[in-house]
């Protein structure tokens, strides 16, 4: 079989293969924008506040007259929407909320609880995501979420290149995670074809792109470098493949690790994109054609950076942590949101969209998460499984390593006292943390015991992350 | 075609829309009619109008006028 198509016959992107009988799915004029809605792309920031301003106080309103969590959380400081006067009145006196709230709630209320702000048979998806808790948080999404959702994917996908005529190949097996479903609806609203690559595993991801010939890959980079490195050992050089764009979400990908950037677009011939989604949120922000950074979509989120010490607004070009409130989550409003990632805003771009910029994409967390195989970890809720096991001592560390590109995290610990000297016992102790943490977190983390004293002792804060990995795989506040 | 020209047409298309909605005894053509009227209000939406934050608001309003 003949894996390997040649240059001449990859589709060519932004040509439909229908011209020669006049059917297209665009017509010339819009299929030659270089944005895929350069009105709002472009806008001047006045009347991007101006629209803001509106749309918030609408959100305000809205929330309060449909959320009972929110009607609670308003009236518990005197809030009324008709306060909203300012972007700067919203900032300040809308309530900051967390996901820690949200799952409290449904967990008292499941699936729920008092977050949600439409009859419930207005809730066409459900998503989840990892808490802090090791509590997933609830995603309720309407029809038309979904449809909102999908349209801030559109906006990088037509910035890097890619057009109704090419084809999309998912390398994921689908689950609750909002991430991938949403690129979905993104590729459905530009009107490309998908390709479901479903339950298959790595071999067979490659064996269904070789056979299949698409043109833009969706994963997690770390499993497009996976990919490569699988495909090497099966004699296939993934760079001679049909694939022309890759795009990526879910962990630190080629906008925040130019490192990444250059390994994978090597590895699949390809030009990459990336975009940073937060699951209840929206797929925020879309990638900058330059590679650099990413744009919020600011006709779906308003977005301000915070200093997460002192809550004050950070100054434009200063490291904060991005406060967003989305309009595309009208089953779960969320307003001023905590996202906890540490961003620097811009405010103007050569590439020209005047939608704010976050240099980098996400530099780092205010909140101790990391991401290991496109699932986001946080230490506190490996912290509180470890603390369930009587067999293990509070003497443990979470070490970060880098294998093949992926992110991986070995827990050492020592054993506690009652198990120091029963060493035969060790390794099935290994065996239950991993598999509790599994069973918590859906992720699989290694664990392994060493000798009870062999680690070391903190005076003050206990050192528990332990970042072994080369600088070059590090989020820009991490290395 | 100026965008004012765009939103007004939309806007036109949507009130001969919600009149078709306010009669319509059909699910299926109903569902048809509101998923239209969901994309020509993400269009005025993406044009920069103001508009509610969901269609629904605007029925709700339309048909206490129309008296249902």
């Amino acid at each position: 079989m003949n894996y390997f198509a040649s240059d001449n016959e990859r589709a060519p992107s932004g040509v439909a293969p229908s011209t020669t009988d006049g059917l297209s799915l665009l017509g010339k004029r819009a299929r030659e924008s270089k944005f895929w809605n350069e009105y709002t792309e472009t806008l001047p920031r006045d009347q991007l506040d101006a629209l803001h301003l509106q749309r918030l106080q609408a959100m305000v309103d809205y929330a309060y007259q449909r959320s009972p969590f929110y009607r609670k959380k308003f009236d518990a400081c005197g809030l009324k929407p008709g306060d909203i006067q300012s972007l700067e009145d919203f900032k300040r006196k809308v309530p900051i909320t967390d996901k820690s709230e949200f799952i409290e709630l449904q967990l008292e209320a499941p699936p729920y609880g008092p977050t949600l702000a439409l009859p419930s048979e207005f809730v066409a998806h459900h998503c989840e995501t990892s808490g802090t808790t090791g509590k997933p948080l609830a995603i309720p999404y309407t029809a038309y979420d979904t449809v909102r959702y999908g349209e801030s994917w559109v906006y990088g996908y037509w910035g890097l290149g890619i057009r109704p005529s090419d084809t999309f190949y998912f390398a994921f097996g689908w689950g609750n995670f909002a991430g991938f479903w949403s690129a979905y609806w993104g590729a459905r609203r530009l009107g490309c074809r998908v390709i479901s690559g479903g339950g298959l595993d790595t071999k067979g991801h490659i064996q269904a792109i070789m056979r299949m010939r698409p043109t833009v890959l969706i994963s997690t980079p770390t499993f497009a470098l996976r990919m490569a490195a699988v495909g090497a050992e099966m004699g296939i050089d993934l760079a001679q493949s049909s694939i022309k764009y890759t795009y990526h979400a879910g962990e630190p990908g080629p906008t925040a690790l130019p490192a990444m950037r250059a390994a994978i677009e090597k590895a699949w011939g390809a030009k990459s994109g990336e975009l940073l989604g937060i699951a209840e949120i929206d797929a925020m922000a879309p990638g900058c054609p330059n590679g650099d950074g990413v744009h919020v979509n600011e006709m779906n989120v308003f977005a301000w950076s915070m200093n997460p010490d002192t809550g004050a607004e950070v100054a434009e070009g200063e490291v904060g942590e991005n406060i967003v409130t989305t309009y595309s989550n009208t089953a779960q409003p969320l307003l001023n949101y905590r996202s906890h990632d540490l961003v620097r805003h811009r405010m103007s771009c050569s590439c020209g969209r005047t939608w704010v910029k976050l240099d980098g994409s996400v530099l780092g967390r205010s909140d101790f998460m990391m991401t290991v195989r496109g699932t986001n970890v946080y230490q506190t809720a490996v912290e509180n499984l470890i603390g369930e096991m009587p067999e293990v001592s509070n003497s443990y560390e979470l070490v970060l390593t880098n294998e093949d590109g992926n992110d991986v995290m070995t827990i050492r610990f020592e054993p506690s006292t009652a198990f120091a000297d029963k060493t035969e016992l060790w390794s099935d102790i290994e065996k239950r943390l991993s598999d509790h943490i599994h069973e918590g977190l859906h992720v699989r983390l290694r664990a392994t015991a060493v000798a009870p004293g062999s680690m070391p002792r903190y005076e003050l804060k206990t050192k528990r992350i332990v970042d072994q990995r080369p600088k070059q795989f590090r989020r820009a506040l991490d290395r | 075609m100026k965008r004012e020209t765009y939103i007004a047409s939309i806007a036109e298309a949507r009130a001969k829309l919600q009149e078709l909605l306010q009669d319509c005894d059909s699910p299926q053509i109903e569902t048809m009619l509101r998923n239209a009227d969901m994309e020509l209000h993400w269009a005025l939406w993406n044009l920069g109008v103001t508009v509610p934050l969901r269609p629904e608001e605007e029925y709700g309003r339309s048909a206490q006028r129309a008296g249902k």
